[in-house]
């Protein structure tokens, strides 16, 4: 079985046999690995990795609160992967480098627009504030992904917001 | 005694363990969205107080009465936050019989004010930083503000009078962002307050924030406490928090404390309560304000000197005398280090990541000590403050502290949720923070050095290893959904094999 995995911004390929029970043999972007892996509670995993090392790494695989995407928490560090291309967009979380095409800003919580900072056919600048929502009781900015110019703006100061909302879209 | 716990979330946690501990009984109160919350299933009764809104719950005195008045408690402990420095409350449950488990209304309202607090330094012999005395007025116009702050300095800081947790605070370089400053932090006091009033303070360059925790008896006595250093601080608000400080000699702690001590004695100060320094890189210090309640960060106090603050806040109540030695509340015995963890994203500007808490696994283990308030299967709610726990690490050296942290860090695993752990991984592993050389602007020149990498940056193994599992995960849900499918259609078989066997009988 094939997956197409995400994570920082990178795509790759993950083809999965299973082997003895516990076994997997796991081919990434070409190399060959064995892996030896067993479920930990509902969301862990116990990996001992390439086969005569056993390196032992535990990793947590938890769906996030955007849909479809997950989060993976090993040591203390946790980021974002998504599964063949289940995202549905996350705004900021790639800065400003290697983002192409139109590009959403959207909610990440519930809230209130205090301020829209920018118009539609502003320039802006890779991370520059666009819009300031209040939620839990801090006003915070949320920044633009990736360089560009505004396209839609579809809220305005006081407009309450879901989390995953489009606020406005940059191209 | 029965304690009404007016709070939620870790501290009122932290509370009923104490009250435990004393076998004290514990009354919860909750609004709507804490139904489920930790602090309810451990307290031996739990009132519902309204909806979820702060405002319409922990912030509704006649309704935290009305519990007490239900279960026939007989005191109430405030925590930090919402009312615990609201001076008409801590009179409200006077008024009503109840033992007010802090400072009388009196220093709550008299300390509560900054600019009359800096009064009481002042008549305490204790320095503080040149500002205005008074608060500007609602109506104040542009020319008394500019000519106030001209006699003040720049840089300064605008500061609401009722402010506390970097709310109504901005830093104003030059004369011209001056009145924009006023008219933003005029607004975020004004709705996290409900009190605009301003005032402006003269910054101190590369300052370290300092606080004294000291606690008063109902019989005069004041013990302070060695210092604790509050200086790694996120846009005024403290994130890490240590004790002892490396920049404070014994010398600076002595006079220090002695100066704390005179504050609260002026104002005939009981119950526990914290005096905020600013100390300049010359070993001068000047008052900045007092705390008139147990402050967030009071676990790195108690891991430095065994004594617990919070035992004490009861027994003073109870009118008990103060028995500590002030020596060994001044001596600290190793080092303590505090991490907030606030569920914030911090590879999306700190952004609040409230959502459903999908598993949970506190650090443990030799030194380390979780003060939590939540548990797996809790949704961190939006209305309220986004801190989760507090971890805290102990050790024989800071550099013990240091690296017990950093490995409690990778511990603890917080499920479905951003959390800032890695950040504070990402902090402790810094150099300049190991050794020590911060002020109260370290933090966010540190982070305004930074192009946007991720904190949960992995190398190359480690973005493999998350691949793999990523799919793994993904491999292994699909092949139990299959397994799962496979048996039900087993079970049809099976099903239409007796009914067939049934027939033929």
């Amino acid at each position: 079985m094939t997956f197409e995995i995400d994570i920082n911004g990178r795509t790759r390929s993950v083809s999965i046999e299973r082997g003895e029970p516990g076994r997997f043999r796991v081919t990434l972007d070409g190399t060959h690995h064995e892996v030896d892996a067993v479920r930990v509670g509902v969301h862990g995993l116990s990996l001992l990795l390439d086969g005569t090392e056993r390196v032992s790494r535990e990793v947590q695989v938890t769906p996030a609160t955007v849909r479809g995407e997950l989060l993976v928490t090993l040591a203390g560090r946790t980021v974002a992967a998504t599964v063949n291309g289940r995202r549905t967009g996350r705004a900021g979380a790639d800065g400003g480098s290697g983002a192409h095409g139109e590009q959403p800003v959207v909610a990440p919580m519930p809230g209130r627009v205090l301020r829209v900072l920018v118009s539609p056919g502003d320039e802006v600048t890779a991370r520059q504030g666009v819009v300031v929502v209040e939620a839990m009781k801090m006003e915070n900015e949320l920044r633009s992904p990736k360089a560009g110019r505004i396209k839609d703006v579809s809220v305005t100061a006081g407009t309450l917001v879901e989390a995953g909302r489009v606020l406005l879209v940059v191209e | 005694m029965k304690v009404v716990v007016a709070n939620r979330g870790e501290i009122a946690v932290r509370i009923i363990r104490a009250c435990r501990e004393m076998g004290v009984a514990t009354v919860a109160v909750y609004s709507d969205c804490d139904r489920d919350a930790r602090h309810v299933r451990e307290a031996d009764q739990a009132i519902h107080l309204g909806p979820s809104p702060a405002s319409e719950s922990y912030l509704r005195i006649d309704k935290i009465i009305e519990a007490a008045r239900l279960t026939g408690a007989d005191a109430v402990h405030p925590g930090y936050g919402f009312l615990a420095e609201n001076a008409a409350f801590a009179q409200a449950c006077t008024d009503a019989g109840l033992t007010f488990i802090g400072p009388s209304a009196e220093a709550i309202r008299l300390m509560g004010s900054k600019t009359a607090a800096r009064a009481v330094a002042i008549k305490a012999g204790v320095p503080v930083v040149p500002g205005t005395e008074q608060p500007f007025n609602a109506d104040a116009t542009a020319e008394e503000i500019t000519s106030a702050a001209a006699a003040v300095g720049f840089p300064l800081v605008v500061k609401a009078v009722a402010g506390g947790g970097g709310k109504g605070m901005r830093t104003v370089e030059k004369p011209g962002d001056l009145l924009n400053a006023i008219r933003t932090a005029r607004s975020e006091a004004g709705s996290a307050f409900g009190d605009s009033a301003v005032y402006l303070e003269r910054r101190i360059l590369q300052p370290r924030h300092i606080e004294i925790q000291l606690l008063g008896d109902t019989h005069g006595t004041v013990i302070p406490f060695v210092e604790r250093e509050c200086s790694i601080q996120r846009r005024h608000q403290k994130v890490v928090e240590e004790s002892p400080s490396m920049a404070v000699t014994p010398e600076i702690r002595r006079r220090m404390a002695g100066a704390a001590a005179a504050v609260a004695r002026t104002v005939g100060y009981s119950n526990a309560g914290t005096i905020e320094f600013l100390l300049d890189a010359d070993g001068s210090f000047y008052f900045l304000e007092m705390n008139t309640r147990l402050q967030v960060e009071h676990p790195v106090t108690e891991m430095v000197t065994s004594i617990d603050l919070v035992h004490w806040q009861i027994r003073i109540a109870r009118g008990e005398r103060l028995d500590i030695d002030p020596e060994a509340a001044l001596t600290p015995k190793g080092h303590a280090i505090e991490c907030r963890i606030y569920a914030e994203d911090p590879d999306l500007g700190f952004m609040p990541s409230p959502g459903l808490i999908r598993g949970l696994r506190p650090a443990s283990g030799p030194g380390i000590r979780d003060d939590g308030g939540v548990g797996v299967g809790y949704t961190v709610p939006v209305f309220y403050d986004s801190m989760i726990a507090k971890l805290v690490a102990w050790g024989g050296s800071r550099a013990e502290a240091i690296a017990r942290m950093a490995r409690a860090l990778t511990e603890y695993q917080v499920l479905g949720i951003r959390t800032t752990i890695p950040f504070f991984l990402w902090l402790m592993r810094q150099p300049s923070y190991a050794a020590g050389e911060y002020d109260t602007t370290y933090l966010d020149r540190l982070l305004a050095e930074r192009r946007g990498e991720s904190f949960s940056e992995l190398d190359g193994a480690d973005e493999e290893l998350a691949t793999i599992a990523a799919a793994l995960d993904a491999y292994m849900r699909a092949s139990a959904q299959a397994g799962a499918q496979g048996a039900g259609s087993n079970m049809t078989r099976w099903k239409q094999g007796a009914r067939h066997e049934a027939l033929r009988g």
